[in-house]
C-alpha cells in the first residue's frame, strides 16, 4: 500500500529543487516575490487576516514547466478535492470561467492560496514554499480562459 | 470511564421514563416534533383530511422565502402552534406564530456561523433540521455547534462546541434526543475525519460520552459480552479492519438520521464512506464505515452493527434513515429496521440483532450479485472494485449519489405496508488516485464522471414491499428524486422533484393526484399536520442545493464570480430551475 504523504512531499522536493529558480528578491529592486509569513497551523483563521498590500511578482511568469509542476501540485494538495479536476470548480469557485471572486492577477492568486480565503480556502503558506505557490499560480494562469458570455441559451 | 453498574442502570430507567413521554408527543399527528415524525422515523401521518380523492383541491395557502440561497434539505417541526424552520448556512432559526393571521414570527435566532464551514462542507452548506423535547429546539451550526434555544422566547439555552472544522468537521445532521440525551454527529467523509457520535446532556449541554466508528474497542465503546454483532465475533473489529492507522483518518462520519426503539432502547444510525476513496490505501473491511450502528443512548455503548459495503469502494455512505416498524416476514412477525442504501439493495433487518431478513436491489444494481444472508456479505463482482490499481473502471451501477440519497428520507405507511422511496437511476465510471492527507482539506482524489442508467429517465418515486423485497409501483422522474417523502392516512404520499414540482400521488396505485411548481428544485422532505384551525396543512421546503449545486453548479445565479458549465448527463437541469430558500404550506 503506497502512502499518499510520502508521494505528496517528494513531488514537493521535486518541485522545489526541479523547477527555475525563483528570481532572488535582492535582484528585484521593485517588487516582492513572498508576503510575511504564516504558519499553516494557522490557516483556520488565516483567512480573515488582511495581508499587506504589495504587488507580488511571479518568477516563473508564464514559464511552460512551472505550470506543469503546478499541475502536479494542484491534484497533490487536494486543491482539486474542492475545485475539482481541471478547476472546473465543486465545494469551491470554477477556476476555469474567466471570473475572478478575490482577484485573477498573479499578485492576488498568490494571496488566494498563501492567506486563504473566508469561506474555506485553507492557507497553504507555509506549508508550502514560495515557489510552490507561485507554480500553482502559473498552472491556474496556464488553463485556457474562455471569454466571458454572460448568456446561456437553450434551443 | 466505568459506571457502577447499578447506577447506570437507574440512569436508563430515568431516560427511560422520558423517553416515553416524548414517543407520546411524536405520536400525536397534530404536531411534527422529530424530524422523522416518530422515533421510527416513519413519516407517517395519522391525519385524514386530505385523501386520494380530494388532494387535486390542494392549493397554497402561505409562502415564506428564507432568505437563503443553499440547498433546503431537512423538514420544519410544529409543536403546539408554532412552526419551525432551519435554514442552511448561516443556519437561522425561525419561529412562525400559526395561531395568528399570516403566521408572523416570533423570533428568528441568527447564530455566528464561521463562514469558513462552508468550504469545509462537501456537498453545499445544508441543514437536516432540529428536534423538539422538554420545551427546547435543539439543533446543529454548521461550523461544528450544537445549541438548545428556548423554544417559547427564542432564548439561547445552551451551546456546545462539538466537531472541529480544522479537522474538516461540519456538522449538518438532524440531532434526535432520547431521555436526556442529545445525539449528535459529524461529517466529513471527504476530509479524512474520525468519525464519531455524541451524546449530550440535554439540561447542560455537556457531552457525556463520545463513540467511535472505528478505532478499538475503548474508543468505539464496544465491550466484550455487550457487543454482539450477528455476523460477526471477536474484539477491536474497527481496528483489525483496518490497515495500518489508516483508520484513524477512515471517515465514516454521521450526516444522516437517526431512530429509537424505546422497548429495546437502542438508538440506530447509519455511518458514511471510509476514505480516501482508493480502497487500497485502507485494506480490510472498514468497520463500521458504511454500517448501521445500534447504541444505548444513555452512555453510547455498542450492542451490535452491520457493516452494508465491506471495504466501500463506492463511496456508498450508509447515512440514508432505518425505518423501525413491525413485519410479517415468512409468516413471523418480526421487529424490522428497513434501510435504503446508496449501494442500491434495500435490507430489512432484525432490529435486536441486525441480522438479515431481506436484501433485493430497488433499483439497477451491478457491483454486487446479491447479499448473502447467510454472511450478510454483498457477492461482489471483482471486475467493479475501484482501487487504484484497476485504473479507470467503467459503468458501475448506482453511481455514488446512491440508489438514494440519504440526505432524502423514505416513508412507511403502516395502512398499505408499503415504503415510498426517492430513488436516481445513475451510474459512474471511477478512477482512483493515491490521497495525500492534509488536515482539514479533501481527502478523496478520484476521477468520477456520471452516466444516465438505463431507460433514460435519472430517477423515480417507487412504492416498495420490504417483506419481499420489491418494488410495487413507481413514478418516473425525468430528474433524480432528491426530496424526502411523507405519507397519511389519507393514502396519500407527497415528494418532490429537482425541476421544481411538488406532487402527490395515491399511496395504493402510484397514480399522480396533484402537482404545483415551488419555484425551486425541492431537496426537502415534506410534513403534514393540524393547524389551529383544526384542517390538515402540508409544508415543504424549496431550494435546490446539497450535492446537486455542486455537479449542475449552473443552477445558481447568485455569484457573478463562479459560472459553471452543465452537467453532461443532465445538461437540461438550469432550463427548470435555480437556487432559492422557500417554505411553501398548503391545504384543501
Amino acid at each position: 500500500m503506497k502512502r499518499k504523504p510520502i508521494l505528496a512531499l517528494s513531488l514537493l522536493a521535486l518541485a522545489s529543487c526541479g523547477g527555475p529558480e525563483p528570481v532572488d528578491s535582492e535582484t528585484v529592486t521593485t517588487a516582492r516575490n513572498s508576503p510575511a509569513a504564516v504558519r499553516y497551523d494557522q490557516y483556520g483563521s488565516a483567512g480573515n487576516l488582511a495581508p499587506p498590500a504589495e504587488e507580488l511578482v511571479n518568477p516563473f511568469n508564464g514559464d511552460p514547466s512551472a505550470a506543469e509542476q503546478g499541475e502536479v501540485i494542484f491534484g497533490a494538495m487536494n486543491c482539486d478535492g474542492c475545485h475539482g479536476g481541471g478547476g472546473l470548480g465543486f465545494v469551491g469557485p470554477s477556476l476555469v470561467d474567466g471570473r475572478w471572486r478575490y482577484g485573477g492577477a498573479d499578485g492576488a492568486l498568490f494571496h488566494s492560496i498563501f492567506y486563504g480565503r473566508s469561506h474555506g480556502m485553507p492557507a497553504y503558506g507555509g506549508l508550502i514554499s514560495d515557489a510552490t505557490v507561485w507554480q500553482l499560480v502559473t498552472y491556474v494562469r496556464s488553463q485556457p480562459l474562455p471569454g466571458v458570455v454572460p448568456t446561456v441559451a437553450w434551443p | 470511564m466505568a459506571t457502577p453498574f447499578s447506577l447506570r442502570a437507574a440512569i436508563g430507567a430515568l431516560m427511560l421514563s422520558t423517553a416515553l413521554a416524548n414517543v407520546a408527543l411524536a405520536q400525536d399527528d397534530g404536531q411534527w416534533t422529530l424530524p422523522g415524525k416518530d422515533f421510527g422515523a416513519t413519516r407517517y401521518s395519522g391525519l385524514d383530511e386530505i385523501t386520494a380523492a380530494n388532494v387535486e383541491r390542494l392549493r397554497p395557502t402561505w409562502t415564506f422565502s428564507t432568505g437563503v440561497l443553499g440547498g433546503h434539505e431537512g423538514q420544519p417541526l410544529v409543536v403546539d402552534d408554532t412552526l419551525y424552520a432551519v435554514t442552511p448556512y448561516p443556519n437561522v432559526l425561525y419561529a412562525f406564530d400559526l395561531s395568528k393571521e399570516d403566521y408572523p414570527l416570533k423570533y428568528k435566532y441568527r447564530p455566528d456561523v464561521n463562514p469558513a464551514s462552508v468550504g469545509v462542507a462537501c456537498c453545499d452548506a445544508v441543514n437536516r433540521g432540529a428536534v423538539y423535547a422538554e420545551g427546547k429546539i435543539v439543533y446543529n451550526l454548521l461550523d461544528g455547534r450544537t445549541v438548545a434555544i428556548h423554544a417559547e422566547s427564542g432564548a439561547e439555552l445552551w451551546q456546545t462546541k462539538v466537531a472541529e472544522l480544522t479537522k474538516g468537521e461540519t456538522i449538518t445532521m438532524a440531532p434526535l434526543v432520547v431521555g436526556d440525551r442529545v445525539l449528535v454527529g459529524a461529517s466529513g467523509g471527504e476530509y479524512g475525519i474520525h468519525g464519531w457520535i455524541k451524546g449530550l446532556d440535554l439540561e447542560t449541554g455537556d457531552v457525556v460520552w463520545t463513540g467511535r466508528n472505528m478505532g478499538p474497542d475503548s474508543v468505539v465503546l464496544a465491550t466484550p459480552g455487550t457487543f454482539k454483532s450477528y455476523y460477526d465475533t471477536g474484539t477491536d473489529l474497527a481496528l483489525s479492519s483496518w490497515s495500518g492507522d489508516s483508520w484513524q483518518r477512515g471517515g465514516a462520519p454521521v450526516w444522516g438520521w437517526l431512530s429509537y426503539d424505546p422497548e429495546l432502547d437502542l438508538v440506530y444510525y447509519g455511518t458514511g464512506n471510509p476514505g480516501p476513496y482508493n480502497a487500497e490505501q485502507r485494506g480490510g473491511d472498514n468497520k463500521w464505515s458504511s454500517s448501521v450502528l445500534a447504541r444505548r443512548p444513555s452512555d453510547g455503548e455498542l450492542i451490535w452493527a452491520y457493516q452494508f459495503t465491506p471495504n466501500d469502494n463506492w463511496d456508498y455512505d450508509a447515512n440514508a434513515e432505518n425505518i423501525l416498524t413491525e413485519l410479517e416476514i415468512d409468516g413471523r412477525s418480526r421487529n424490522v429496521l428497513v434501510h435504503f442504501d446508496k449501494n442500491g439493495f434495500a435490507y430489512t433487518l432484525d432490529r435486536a440483532t441486525g441480522e438479515v431478513l431481506v436484501a433485493e436491489p430497488f433499483v439497477e444494481v451491478n457491483w454486487a450479485e446479491r447479499i448473502d444472508l447467510e454472511t450478510g456479505r454483498p457477492m461482489v463482482d471483482p471486475t467493479k472494485l475501484t482501487g487504484k490499481s484497476q485504473g479507470m473502471v467503467r459503468n458501475i451501477c448506482p453511481n455514488l449519489e446512491g440508489g438514494k440519497s440519504p440526505a432524502s428520507p423514505a416513508s412507511y405507511s403502516p395502512k398499505t405496508g408499503l415504503f415510498y422511496v426517492p430513488t436516481n437511476n445513475l451510474c459512474m465510471d471511477w478512477q482512483s488516485f493515491d490521497a495525500a492527507y492534509i488536515q482539514g482539506t479533501p481527502y478523496v482524489s478520484a476521477n468520477i464522471p456520471y452516466t444516465a442508467g438505463p431507460g433514460g429517465h435519472l430517477g423515480a418515486f417507487i412504492a416498495w414491499d420490504a417483506t419481499t423485497g420489491q418494488r410495487v409501483w413507481e413514478i418516473k422522474e425525468r430528474f433524480p428524486v432528491w426530496s424526502g417523502s411523507v405519507v397519511t392516512a389519507g393514502d396519500v404520499t407527497f415528494y418532490g422533484t429537482l425541476d421544481g414540482w411538488f406532487k402527490a400521488a395515491d399511496a395504493r396505485t402510484g397514480e399522480l393526484l396533484w402537482k404545483f411548481k415551488v419555484g425551486s428544485g425541492v431537496v426537502g422532505a415534506p410534513i403534514t399536520y393540524r393547524g389551529p384551525d383544526g384542517k390538515q396543512y402540508v409544508a415543504v421546503y424549496a431550494g435546490i442545493g446539497g450535492d446537486w449545486f455542486l455537479i449542475a453548479g449552473d443552477v445558481r445565479s447568485d455569484d457573478p464570480a463562479d459560472v459553471r458549465p452543465p452537467s453532461d448527463f443532465a445538461p437540461d437541469l438550469a432550463r427548470y430551475t435555480s437556487r432559492g430558500g422557500m417554505l411553501w404550506i398548503f391545504a384543501l
